[in-house]
């Protein structure tokens, strides 16, 4: 029995011979909180889409639950125990907040009307208010009561907080990492909003072209991350064969900057050894290492 | 719960029908007074032949597949799906969301063919001396069944266009079909336009049943099809 909630293997995708998924490789472990990281087009929302049995493979494979999801048939088991929210947050304009409530609990037997109650309390989401009266913050808001209220093993969740002030986003990651510590679901999240992902995630995949660069823990990935300054006597150092792991390096003036994906202690070994070279060494944050690996791909 | 969701998304278009009949009667209602007896059946079999099918058309166009594909032209043009995804998310084959999306809208199809024939009888002096209540049902009956061609083909569209195309598809195609029915000779029981006009049971006296069987059977073929590319459908 897998620990992997999902899982894909050579995920390949195009449209129209543009290619948006290039053998992506995804593992995201059971009762994880997942930060699914890319710049725009890299290959998220076709990776969710797929996963969903909206978006049908080209080659490779996909598992969700140890489910392979082929098709929008083979999936529609698999959704009863996710949650989804949508990238563009579209509900149905002609329902009101509780008819879309009433429309959805039906379908999910684990529906949880305490969690429903507690969200339309904390979200202060009219239940008489048509869904276009609604703003887009609101909208969010409604998707998320929608997604987690399912009682879902599995959350999936692209650009969560899209469109909701920081106060309420504070909100919405505090109750996510909640339910995950209270009931242990797995949750697998879109944004482009790093510093949140740094605050909730747990593990992180950056997806760059339709492939994943990174992938893993995020305190291993940014334990194995670190920033050197290499600070040389004169404006030229001698040239140096960086061990493996130095992934950046970049001058400016008399300071060298490396950034180590792993391997850290060599590479400052062998800056100490530049005759009358100072050597820092700097943690990093999840933006450096997003930066430098869409750069570099 | 879906069909709440189908309900909801037609209810209007189905109260601008049935509406719409009042209109329509009018005309049905003075043809009905001022025509005397040897001229009633001509004017109610001009009257069943042209403007029934036509109102029947329009019917199916509209009542057909609202948000089975796309919501809107401007979303369609964009790559945007709307609220479909929401739906998609759901734990629900796409067989059962297409029945019963297809089936409400069939069912109030057929009301509306049901309250305009209902209301033929009863606001049409000299038709209701000719034509008994179980005529009536036998023409609401060969109606609901012949129209189903229209509303299926119209459900086949909806799966590929958003909804404005749809009802301009579907029109296009119901021409279509009706010149291929008034041009060519079809074999009788191909013959669908016929079946709806002047060999519809108050006009001709009998059912046309070859000419339901075949309507019905069309329609299940042209649900099949919309299924099959509902299925295969991405978003």
């Amino acid at each position: 029995m897998t620990d992997f909630v999902i899982e894909t293997h050579q995920l390949c995708k195009s449209f129209k011979d543009q290619p948006a998924l290039r053998g992506l490789d995804l593992h995201v472990q059971a009762g994880s909180i997942f930060g699914f990281l890319g710049r725009n087009g890299a290959g998220k929302t076709t990776t969710i889409k797929t996963l969903m049995g909206l978006l049908r493979a080209d080659t490779g494979s996909a598992h969700v639950f140890g489910v392979p999801v082929t098709d929008a048939d083979s999936a529609a088991g698999v959704r009863r125990r996710i949650g989804f929210v949508t990238e563009d947050k579209e509900l149905y304009p002609y329902m009101t907040v509780e008819q879309i409530i009433r429309f959805t609990r039906p379908f999910f037997p684990s529906w949880r009307r305490d969690l429903e109650q507690r969200y339309l309390e904390m979200f202060e989401l009219p239940k008489a208010r048509r869904i276009p009266d609604l703003s887009k913050g609101m909208r969010s808001k409604l998707m998320l009561l929608l997604a987690i209220a399912r009682g879902a093993e599995l959350l999936i969740l692209d650009e969560p907080t899209d469109g909701l002030d920081p106060a309420a986003t504070e909100d919405v990651l505090r109750e996510l990492v909640s339910i995950t510590g209270s009931s242990g679901i797995t949750i697998f999240f879109s944004s482009h909003q790093l510093s949140e992902v740094e605050l909730i995630a747990d593990h992180v995949g950056i997806v760059d072209q339709g492939r994943m660069v990174v992938s893993g823990c995020l305190d291993d990935l940014k334990a194995r991350h670190q920033r050197v300054h290499v600070v040389l006597e004169s404006g030229e150092g001698p040239p140096v064969r960086w061990p493996e792991g130095a992934e950046s390096i970049r001058q400016e003036g008399r300071v060298v900057s490396i950034l180590c994906s792993h391997n850290a202690d060599a590479i400052v070994e062998q800056a100490q050894s530049i005759p009358g070279a100072t050597v820092e060494r700097f943690p990093v944050t999840l933006k450096e290492i997003f930066l430098e690996h869409a750069r570099s791909n | 719960m879906l069909w709440l969701k189908g309900w909801l998304e037609t209810r209007f278009r189905l109260l601008f029908m049935l509406i719409f009949t009042a209109p329509l009667l009018f005309v049905m209602h003075s043809a009905g007074a001022h025509a005397t007896a040897s001229s009633v059946s001509g004017r109610v079999a001009g009257l069943v032949s042209h403007v029934i099918p036509f109102f029947i058309v329009f019917t199916c166009a509209f009542l057909a597949g609202a948000g089975i594909a796309t919501q809107t032209s401007f979303q369609a043009s964009k790559g945007l799906h709307g609220s479909a995804l929401f739906t998609l998310s759901m734990p629900v084959r796409r067989l059962r969301l297409l029945a019963v999306r297809a089936g409400i809208g069939w069912l109030e199809t057929s009301a509306v063919i049901g309250v305009l024939c209902c209301e033929m009888w009863l606001e049409i002096p000299m038709q209701r001396a000719g034509v008994t209540p179980i005529e009536m049902f036998e023409q609401a009956a060969t109606l609901i069944a012949c129209s189903s061609v229209i509303y299926f083909l119209s459900v086949l569209l909806a799966t590929m266009l958003d909804d404005q195309w749809r009802v301009r598809g579907t029109v296009l195609a119901s021409v279509g079909i009706w010149v291929l029915c008034t041009q060519l000779s079809l074999p009788a029981f191909a013959d669908i336009a016929h079946g709806i006009g002047e060999r519809s049971p108050i006009v001709a006296h009998t059912i046309p049943w070859n000419v339901m069987a075949f309507s019905l059977g069309l329609s299940a073929i042209l649900f099949f099809a919309a299924l099959k590319i509902a299925q295969r459908r991405e978003y």
